[in-house]
């Protein structure tokens, strides 16, 4: 194994890690899901729908996103949006990512 | 035609799922392969090439429907019990195996027949023996794996002082025990006449016995699950104290019914002890009481074991 193998796989474990809080950032306003499969990689961070899609719906299921099925546009969409325990946990999370990535840096860097 | 192989990968990924959001997740894929295919030609009809990329991008609808129920993959029986199932399977699979070889030699030597109808006999029973066995051992780990059963301490509090020397329960004592129930099983069921009178009469009721043969089968497979309880702990416990306090007493239900209910004894051995001493009643009157005796020192027995399994289990 070379050191890109053992970095790709490195990498794709730590952007596990950081999904579900991009995912409840992008959803503060109401999105559907294949919108926001296309914001997030126009901001350079690419996700597959078949892993978007699934965790949309287990996210819901924890309570954390609450859904709507609108018909008044040309295509049926499910539309997702925070609840507001999923506002609770994304402030939580966000805290904890700010001063966690600064740690690291710090480390990193000395 | 494209609707076609869409509609199929839908239901290919929704049908595993369960009812309530099978629904909801095949309309939301609907959309959601609309989406990209029109954002794929942008403006222009998608052609069936486009929906296989679209699709293949979607990757494989097992795979699909794994990401969204994790639990529907979930293993009959996972960790942490995989490895111990696997243990006491060997165990048990050997015990049996040297058991049903043990009964069958000994089968042979009660009723001498022919050698290929003995093999015969003896295969048999190996192939129902395996099948038994496996089917039991792997109901009792799917039940610990669907109930959560602990099988490991996870506070330090919680571990068990290590057992004092009488406390251990070697694995051939539980072997011992599991093949012991299945030679009882096979000898008792395939030759009851074992026991008898020098001129051929027997004590037991071979028309009895057969016509009740769940009985002995369920006291066997009583006796193997006490054994298999006492094999996953490797000591006497708590836990062994009470898989014995219920095999056993299940047991002394099921004797008791079974020698009062079924027609176990043979009644003509009793009148021919009689004839045998017509001058000295009382002889005959001792051999009438013999199944109340039988049936005593069963008891006796079985509340020994329990009470040996309490006082060792106890003890701390």
């Amino acid at each position: 194994m070379d050191a890109r193998d053992i970095v790709s796989g490195l990498v794709s474990e730590l952007r596990r890690g950081t999904l579900i809080l991009l995912v409840l950032s992008r959803l503060r306003r109401e999105r559907y899901g294949y919108e926001l499969v296309k914001e997030l990689t126009d901001r350079g961070i690419p996700m597959d729908a078949n892993t978007l899609y699934p965790l949309l719906r287990r996210l819901e299921g924890q309570g954390l996103l609450e859904s709507t099925w609108r018909t008044d546009e040309p295509k049926p969409r499910k539309y997702y949006r925070l609840t507001d325990l999923g506002g609770e946990v994304l402030a939580m999370a966000t805290e904890y990512w700010r001063r966690f990535s600064r740690q690291v840096d710090q480390c990193l860097e000395g | 035609m494209e609707n076609d192989l869409m509609e199929r990968y839908i239901y290919a990924v929704t049908r595993r799922l369960g009812s309530k959001q099978r629904q909801d997740v095949a309309r939301e894929l609907r959309s959601l392969i609309e989406d990209m295919l029109s954002e794929r030609c942008a403006g222009a009809r998608p052609t069936e090439r486009d929906l296989r990329v679209v699709l293949t991008e979607l990757g494989p609808p097992g795979e699909l429907a794994r990401k969204y129920d994790p639990a529907g993959d979930r293993a009959l029986i996972g960790p942490p019990y995989y490895g111990m199932y696997k243990r006491v399977l060997g165990v048990v699979l050997v015990c049996m195996a040297v058991g049903m070889t043990l009964a069958h030699g000994i089968l042979a030597l009660l009723k001498p027949g022919s050698w290929f109808l003995t093999l015969g006999r003896w295969l048999t029973g190996l192939a129902a023996g395996t099948v038994f066995a496996f089917a039991f051992v792997t109901a009792l780990f799917a039940f610990f794996s669907w109930r959560g059963v602990a099988v490991e301490q996870y506070n330090f509090d919680d571990l068990p002082p290590v057992p004092k020397k009488r406390q251990t329960a070697p694995v051939w004592e539980s072997m011992a025990g599991i093949a012991f129930c299945v030679v009882f099983l096979v000898v008792f069921l395939g030759c009851p006449q074992i026991l008898g009178m020098a001129d051929g009469t027997p004590l037991l009721s071979v028309e009895g016995i057969r016509a009740s043969w769940p009985v002995p089968v369920l006291l066997a497979a009583l006796g193997i699950g006490r054994e298999t309880v006492k094999l996953l702990e490797r000591r006497y416990s708590r836990r062994v104290f009470l898989a014995a306090l219920i095999a056993d007493g299940l047991s002394a239900a099921l004797v008791i019914w079974w020698l009062t209910a079924c027609q176990v004894f043979n009644p003509a051995f009793f009148e021919k002890i009689g004839a045998l001493f017509p001058e000295d009643p009382g002889f005959s009157a001792f051999f009438e009481k013999f199944p109340t005796f039988f049936l005593a020192v069963f008891l006796f027995a079985l509340a020994l074991d329990v009470l040996d399994a309490f006082l060792r289990g106890m003890e701390t």
